[in-house]
């Protein structure tokens, strides 16, 4: 049976650690030996300054543990939101566990757990010998989004709804693929389908270096069938099989850190921004405009902020990345997000007349499927994860490998550093913890958008996001990867089995770097993959 | 001395975290310093070699096969129970319930690696079960078989599904009549005892022939165990960080989870449906097979083997003292969950609504804490101590 965690680790190595700062300044300052050049960020080993977790940073638990600095009311907020964070939603109504119910009705998991398994990564889905595809299902911590192709939007204003996308007529911006036992009509041949079935295959390439050794890659390739709209025989007729819809897939990403990266200054990421490549470095980053439903919410005149969260920095903030999934991906409204994710569609209408409007997604009172008590502690819990240590830094190769990294200008989008904000902070609405401001931490991130070339592209804008620009990745934790779950692939789709596989992908404004990456010394690659999986 | 990583975390954290690093990507010039010798006053040494191979092999290898071996049996007697539906075949079929039961429970003191990664933990244990709909499967199809039923959602799966279907609501008895089971709730059952069974074998497989079953090449995951320096473990301390915590995970569960909240903070505040295994009464056996499973870890093997390497001896190199408490404290948090059932073999829903059984719960807690404690602050501590040759 799940049940969460609620050890509280020890930071006596962060003690052991900042016990040793003082000094470390001091010989270093006097120290007369000699000097090597090294990328500033070679031997930080708590990447995210004091809400780094030291006693878990080698095993399955490495992105589960509290940040060190919460306060024991925090903690206790933590802890509550964990809880939530594998709570496993049933169909309403459910009289012996009202607190569980509020599922679906259609929606692509049923805990957050499964699709960030122990916080990390999902489990990427194969296929046996001779199988050529797979129904994706409970095991599927991956969905599809989808909307129609509508063309570029770069300035989001009123006059055009702040670039959101538009959704397909019946479905909506979002493709769920499970559900509840009586979400369509045809629930008697087809239970627990939601609005279409999804089919995974890969296509498979092989990229050889110069040196003659090779590596195979994979491509997931989604198929549709079954949509709601139509029968079976008559599949083409459905909205989601129209030429003018884009598809793109989203996988489960970590989870820890993501309050440190919301309270990055925005002056700081607008300043790295680089948008026409001013720099001429072949790197031009730039930031994503959202729609800030909280912002919306409190009547903000221009609900627009800066995107942070998600493949394509599509949200502002944990809150509302972490409540639209809730909405969406499971089907749970809360109060942010009060509709259900299929609210005035013909398959929600007819659900709420089959099962006689048990479950509409708010009470009588108002009340929607998640409290906000619910919602701000899952919330927190997302927020207030702590930063995995890194291992192995004293390692020869890890450290040539942070300078060949440096080197072939990972760091052009992989910035290393940023110090959070500090003073009267709000994150996702609420007052921040302290334990998040005024930290220097070391992401590997730059928070922008860029152009990574049509061998990701997914050809779907995400508010300002063209179809070939992606968020820089943040790179901590990333070593832990396989440690968290040993089954979790890289990239949006979950296609890359390791980190190299995911460099090879890049392309686009990182394609300089890869080339310089595969023209590199099988031990100078092997190098700068130590460093990556020492963060 | 100090162990060498923890070492390099320090200075490392000196040389930059502390002085403030540069905010440009420039490289900056860095004194290479000269490491610290500490005296070896607190360290200690141990060769984790046979311990983790015993762990691996003889506890978690091993008790997965005894999983996958019961699971067939149960199988065979869900299978007995469609074709001749007696009384005797049904007291056979709960009974194969309970035995692959213990396996599963003292399996949750390693809940990691495949089990996880696979979603074998939902699919076999999810709880809550969604009887509703279950009710309406049954009321509404004309047949089951494991290809259907293995697309369902997992709260119609699993575990407890099987235990409902095989022992009645345990609202007031834990007893079922072959007579008040129909013929569609019997293929309903032996149908999620296939899908069941293939699970187990996957988890198995995974652990002993490749990680990806899809993958031939891809290691077992014991070897990941056995050989570190890998995608998973970089080292042996990742390993025994592991188990460790894997340890503290199912005490933490049994004691803040599955006994606390339906015990509730007074007698009018108790939930019983909150209680595992409701419907068959297992609940004490299961609690109880928990903590085994953190024994057998402990210990390293199972109750009643001759003695053989575990999480104890790592314990005794560093501190012998702490290794025997922590051993007697694992013996009476056993003791504690037994003795809830009293001198008349009370079940556990019944006890948390009991004043003198929640006097005898509320000591199993205590236990529970007092090793949870020691686990967290006395054995998990002794990692950074660990001087790994």
């Amino acid at each position: 049976m799940k049940y969460l965690r609620r050890a509280k680790w020890s930071n006596l190595a962060v003690v052991i650690a900042s016990s040793i700062i003082v000094s470390g300044c001091n010989s270093s300052s006097s120290d007369e030996k000699e000097e090597v050049s090294q990328a500033s960020y070679t031997h930080v080993s708590q990447l995210g300054g004091d809400a780094t977790a030291v006693s878990a940073s080698d095993s399955g638990h490495g992105f589960s543990t509290p940040m060190p600095n919460l306060t024991t009311e925090q903690l206790d907020k933590h802890l509550a939101g964990d809880a939530h964070f594998e709570t496993a939603f049933t169909t309403a109504p459910n009289s012996e566990h009202p607190e569980l119910d509020g599922l679906g009705p259609v929606f692509n998991n049923q805990d957050c757990n499964s699709c960030h398994q122990r916080d990390g990564r999902s489990s990427t889905i194969t296929l046996a010998q001779g199988q050529e595809r797979v129904l994706l299902g409970p095991e599927a911590g991956i969905f599809l989004r989808m909307s129609i192709d509508d063309g570029e939007c770069s300035n989001p204003s009123v006059d055009n709804n702040y670039c959101k996308n538009l959704g397909v007529d019946g479905f909506g911006t979002q493709l769920f693929h499970r559900g509840v036992l009586k979400a369509r009509d045809d629930w008697q041949e087809n239970p627990f389908i939601g609005q279409a079935d999804v089919y995974l295959a890969y296509e498979y390439s092989t990229v050889e270096y110069a040196d003659g050794s090779s590596v195979e890659l994979k491509k997931p390739i989604f198929t549709i069938e079954q949509p709601y709209d139509v029968s079976a025989e008559n599949r083409l007729d459905s909205a989601i099989l129209q030429e003018n819809v884009r598809y793109s897939p989203r996988n489960g990403m970590p989870v820890f850190g993501l309050g440190l990266l919301e309270l990055i200054n925005e002056a700081d990421i607008l300043a790295i921004a680089d948008e026409n490549d001013a720099n001429e470095d072949g790197i031009s980053g730039r930031p994503n405009w959202v729609f800030d439903p909280v912002k919306a919410k409190n009547n903000d005149p221009i609900p627009v902020s800066l995107g942070r969260f998600g493949w394509k920095a599509s949200t502002p903030s944990v809150r509302v990345q972490s409540l639209g999934a809730l909405r969406g991906d499971m089907g749970v409204t809360n109060p942010l997000f009060p509709d259900e994710s299929i609210a005035n569609t013909p398959l929600h209408e007819s659900y709420l007349t089959r099962t006689n409007f048990v479950d509409t997604g708010v009470d009588e009172q108002g009340n929607t499927e998640a409290s906000q008590e619910f919602s701000d502690e899952v919330v927190f819990y997302a927020e207030t994860l702590a930063v995995p240590a890194r291992r192995n830094i004293d390692d020869d190769s890890v450290i040539a490998g942070a300078q060949l990294f440096d080197k072939v200008n990972c760091t052009g989008c992989h910035q290393p550093e940023f110090t959070t904000a500090t003073g009267e902070l709000l994150v996702g609405g609420l007052p921040a913890p302290n334990g998040l401001k005024g930290q220097t931490i070391y992401p590997f991130t730059d928070m922008l958008l860029h152009d990574l070339g049509e061998g990701l592209a997914d050809n779907r804008r995400d508010f300002t996001a063209t179809g070939v620009e992606w968020k820089t990745r943040p790179l901590w934790g990333i070593g832990l990867t396989k440690t968290v779950n040993p089954a979790a692939g890289f990239l949006h789709d979950g296609r890359a089995a390791t980190v190299e596989e995911a460099i090879l992908w890049h392309g686009g404004e990182a394609q300089q770097s890869k080339t310089d990456f595969m023209a590199m010394t099988q031990a100078d690659r092997q190098a700068l993959l130590d460093f990556v999986m020492s963060l | 001395m100090l162990k060498k990583s923890l070492l390099a975390l320090a200075l490392s954290s000196a040389l930059l975290t502390g002085c403030g690093g540069s905010s440009s990507n420039a490289p900056v010039v860095v004194p290479e310093v000269t490491p610290v010798v500490t005296p070896d006053v607190t360290g200690f040494s141990f060769e984790a070699t046979e311990m983790i191979t015993n762990l691996t092999n003889d506890v978690i290898v091993a008790g997965y096969k005894n999983l996958n071996d019961e699971a067939a049996v149960y199988l065979l007697a869900t299978q007995t129970l469609v074709n001749t539906p007696t009384e005797e075949n049904l007291a056979a079929a709960q009974q194969a319930w309970k035995d692959v039961r213990v396996h599963w429970e003292q399996g949750e003191s390693h809940i990691f690696g495949p089990v996880d990664a696979l979603s074998i933990d939902p699919h076999l244990d999810t709880w809550p079960l969604n009887t509703s709909d279950l009710q309406a499967l049954l009321d509404t199809q004309s047949g089951f078989n494991a290809t259907e039923l293995k697309a369902f959602n997992d709260d119609v799966q699993g575990f407890h599904t099987m235990e409902f279907l095989l022992f009645g609501d345990g609202v007031a008895d834990n007893e079922k009549a072959i007579g008040e089971m129909t013929v569609l709730e019997r293929e309903y059952l032996s149908a999620a005892a296939e899908v069941f069974k293939t699970h187990t074998q996957t988890l198995f497989d995974a652990w002993t022939v490749a990680t990806d079953a899809t993958d031939a090449n891809s290691p077992a995951y014991k070897d990941l165990l056995l050989t570190p320096d890998n995608a998973v473990y970089s080292s042996q301390l990742g390993v025994v960080e592991e188990l460790i915590n894997g340890m503290i995970g199912i005490v933490d569960e049994v004691g803040n989870g599955k006994i606390s909240e339906p015990f509730g903070s007074s007698i009018d505040n108790i939930d019983t449906t909150k209680v595992e295994s409701q419907y068959s009464w297992n609940s004490l056996a299961d609690f109880t097979d928990n903590i085994q499973g953190v024994q057998n870890v402990y210990r390293g093997e199972f109750l009643g083997q001759a003695d053989k390497a575990g999480i104890i001896d790592f314990v005794t190199a560093a501190d012998a003292a702490i290794a025997t408490r922590v051993d007697t404290e694992i013996v009476d948090a056993i003791a504690a969950i037994k003795a809830i059932a009293g001198d008349n073999d009370l079940p556990f829903r019944q006890a948390i609504n009991d004043a003198d059984a929640r006097v005898r719960i509320q000591t199993a807690i205590d236990k529970l804490t007092t090793l949870q404690t020691s686990l967290e602050n006395d054995v998990l501590t002794q990692l950074k101590e660990w001087q790994q040759s």
